[in-house]
């Protein structure tokens, strides 16, 4: 193990898990004489599927990252309360030091009027002016998913709502977890690395590097059919897809040595093509998602 | 004039939500329901590859996404006059399973427990809007543990869908054709012990659960009742065995049963923030646009009709009509009915893995007509969902949708219907005005997906010729 050579990102991405990561947290926030961090985690222009996401995370899971790394003061998906007394707990928390959660793009045609997320002493509140005001706040804001990241598919051509990603929004550093959806690790060990180091190492695009510092490309099992020159002709091969549309050359993420639902799968190992769906252009400069 | 009441978030949902009732001596006397979200999918979907919607459209819903794969993999493969090979449209019909699983239970342990069982005192699982909570403390204790277990048994449900599909939400392996999987035995086994455990817990605690609950709240029998029109386009319908069989294509109008006939289905826009020059929308209509400041509209859910009535979709319709639950239709009928539904979807998955064999997926390359048209209807774990799809060029020139909560969550239409929660609201007690639990527990009950029903739909695909009878 002491061999291993320190320049090598791989190598180094591998001895820092999402798992050591949260571990090292967990004991900071133990020591810690302050209470827990609180989280405010904002569903705006898009499907939902991040929070979906994160319910999948196992080892932590959800339960462990609300008991033992942040106090979760606002998400729609999972609060038990509802309407006024719900949004009363995120303004509540503005007052506070709070990490800011966004997934979703934002949507800003007709003054946001395409999203409205609350209604407040009968006034509607849209998922724009809930951003801004929590955006002005929070210690850290952290965009997941690939909407919130870049804008995504909801800002997909010819973009009906005027989505523009949360970092674009209010034209300040938003640290980046993108994905369609983001995989659970990425963002919990992206919030767990926050309250336990303060900012992660980010690449130039924001994105926290131990995530997103390699093309899938780079360690794609399939690679040396890529090399040797052989191609998958449809959907069930089991050589190269780079023929067949395959956006992994101009992906970063770990997906290949991670994989996805309890680390059993991935898209390529289920012999479809990558999409590139955590890649800024996605999902327009990425079709077609299959080519034959 | 009576009491305005306003419920937005209405949290626990997928999506945005506003729900306003005017109440009159504690009883509701009209509600609207308000979806809060516009993307504009069938905007985005015009001139991209149609083969692209298959894994495009799953973005309309993080919950719901697999049902969107397979309606519009159905839609691609009647263009295209495909029938997947047995053994693939089995490992396809399975992975949908997984979703019904996976929607299931968390929509009734992370969305619906929290209105009856006080949480796990855990932020924000913990902090309520209101006390009517009745169970005895020991159970109440005990059906928030089974909240935190049941965090395990979705995410195997969604485990499974990626073992065969890559990844969950938004699958890869669903697609024209049939599946991107080679099965193996590793694989086979690996669904028969996860889908064994998942089964346990439905047996042992999540029936259980919900009995329990109902027991409790006897008086949420005598509310929540809708119209008793129900829909569903068939689940696990292809399959002459029984054991694999759930629902054929199916209306229920005024007690009487008729087969679907997908042509009798429209869109009224009166209430919807969208213009047009004729209020009630066929498919063959061209794409309308949106228009926020409407003064008659309250929502970016459009009104779909069948026959001009509204539809009530989803679990209880599919277990009333497929005769498996029959005791009636209120809140608590509604609940059950999704609990119960889970071991039967159980049962069928199981079936489908004896019969599944260990062979390579029989993919192809496949190339689309200059000009053709496509539809898929299939019932998914909220309801009835359809894609229909128009090609040009060999691109998407329409592309409509109409989503389940579409159905559930539909305003008032032209000709004064309110839709199916709407009408499931009106007529409430509300015990305390103050703290009107009752509101969201009937509209939870529905299981509304807004991210789904407002994603945009009603858009043209012209080859249709409909006759209005």
């Amino acid at each position: 193990m002491n061999k291993r050579s320190t320049n090598c990102p791989v190598l180094a991405s591998k001895d820092m898990t999402a798992k050591k990561m949260i571990d090292i947290t967990i004991k900071e926030v133990k020591n810690s004489p302050h209470n827990k961090t609180n989280l405010i985690w904002l569903e705006a222009t898009g499907c939902s599927g991040n929070i979906l996401s994160l319910l999948n995370a196992e080892n932590p899971d959800v339960i462990y990252l609300l008991k033992e790394i942040v106090t979760l003061k606002y998400n729609n998906s999972l609060m038990a309360a509802e309407g006024e007394a719900a949004f009363q707990q995120f303004l509540d928390t503005l007052e506070t030091d709070f990490i800011l959660v966004v997934e979703g793009a934002i949507a800003t045609k007709n003054n946001g009027l395409y999203n409205i997320i609350a209604n407040y002493n009968g006034k509607r509140i849209t998922a724009m002016e809930a951003v801004q005001m929590a955006g002005e706040r929070a210690k850290y804001i952290v965009a997941v998913g690939t909407c919130a990241s870049y804008g995504g598919i909801s800002a997909a051509k010819p973009n009906p709502s005027g989505s523009v990603s949360v970092g674009q929004f209010l034209g300040k550093e938003v640290i980046r977890v993108p994905g369609c959806p983001s995989h659970p690790d990425w963002a919990l060990g992206t919030i767990a690395s926050i309250v336990a180091f303060g900012k992660p190492i980010l690449d130039a695009k924001n994105r926290p590097i131990i995530f997103y510092g390699i093309t899938i490309h780079d360690r794609c099992p399939r690679r040396s059919f890529f090399d040797k020159g052989i191609f998958s002709t449809k959907l069930g091969d089991r050589e190269c897809m780079f023929k067949l549309g395959c956006r992994g050359p101009v992906t970063s993420t770990d997906c290949p040595i991670r994989q996805w639902n309890g680390y059993v799968n991935w898209p390529i190992g289920d012999n479809t093509p990558c999409i590139g769906c955590a890649q800024e252009r996605f999902p327009d400069g990425m079709e077609p998602f299959v080519r034959y | 004039m009576g009491q305005k009441i306003t419920i937005n978030p209405l949290t626990r949902i997928s999506g945005f939500l506003e729900i306003q009732v005017e109440v009159e001596k504690n009883q509701i006397i009209d509600a609207k329901s308000s979806g809060m979200l516009f993307r504009g999918f069938e905007k985005m979907l015009k001139g991209r590859p149609p083969m692209d919607a298959i894994y495009f459209t799953q973005r309309i819903c993080g919950i719901c996404s697999t049902a969107h794969s397979m309606a519009s993999t159905l839609a691609l493969e009647d263009i295209l006059n495909i029938t997947p090979h047995g053994n693939d449209k089995m490992i396809r019909d399975f992975m949908h399973g997984c979703e019904f699983i996976q929607n299931h239970l968390r929509h009734f342990y992370l969305y619906t427990l929290p209105d009856y069982v006080r949480g796990p005192e855990i932020q924000p699982l913990y902090s309520t809007t209101h006390s009517d909570y009745r169970l005895s403390l020991n159970l109440n204790n005990e059906l928030s543990k089974h909240y935190i277990e049941s965090i395990e048994y979705s995410r195997s449900a969604h485990q499974m869908l990626a073992v065969l599909g890559g990844k969950a939400p938004h699958n890869h392996g669903i697609f024209v054709g049939g599946v991107s999987v080679n099965i193996d035995s590793s694989k086979l086994i690996k669904m028969k012990s996860i889908l064994n455990s998942i089964k346990e817990f439905v047996i042992n605690r999540m029936i259980p659960d919900v009995f329990i609950i109902s027991e409790h709240y006897q008086d949420y029998f005598g509310n929540g009742e809708g119209y008793r029109d129900l829909m569903s386009y068939g689940v696990f319908d292809a399959y002459s065995d029984q054991s694999l069989f759930y629902i054929a294509p199916q209306v229920l109008i005024n007690g009487q049963k008729q087969e679907l006939n997908p042509d009798k289905i429209t869109e009224n826009i009166y209430r919807a923030w969208y213009e047009a020059n004729k209020v009630e929308q066929r498919p063959i209509d061209p794409t309308i646009d949106e228009n926020v400041y409407k003064e008659e509209a309250y929502s970016w859910i459009k009104a779909p009709r069948y026959e001009g009535y509204p539809m009530e979709v989803g679990p209880l319709a599919r277990m009333y009509l497929s005769g498996e639950y029959t005791r009636g239709f209120s809140t608590m009928d509604r609940t059950i009915a999704r609990v119960l539904e889970v071991k039967k979807i159980i049962e069928i998955m199981e079936s489908l893995l004896e019969r599944v064999s260990l062979q390579p997926t029989p993919q192809g390359r496949f190339e689309f007509p200059q000009k053709a048209y496509g539809k898929g209807l299939i019932d998914t774990s909220r309801g009835s969902l359809g894609h229909w799809v128009a090609i040009e060029n060999q691109g998407i020139q329409n592309y409509g949708i109409i989503t389940p909560s579409t159905w559930n969550l539909s305003p008032g239409d032209s000709r004064g219907l309110k839709g199916v929660v709407e009408k499931a609201l009106i007529g409430t007690r509300i015990e305390d005005i103050k703290n009107p639990v009752e509101i969201g527990r009937i509209v939870r009950s529905f299981d509304p997906c807004v991210s789904c029903a407002t994603h945009v739909f009603g858009d043209g695909y012209s080859p249709f010729e409909i006759r209005i009878v």
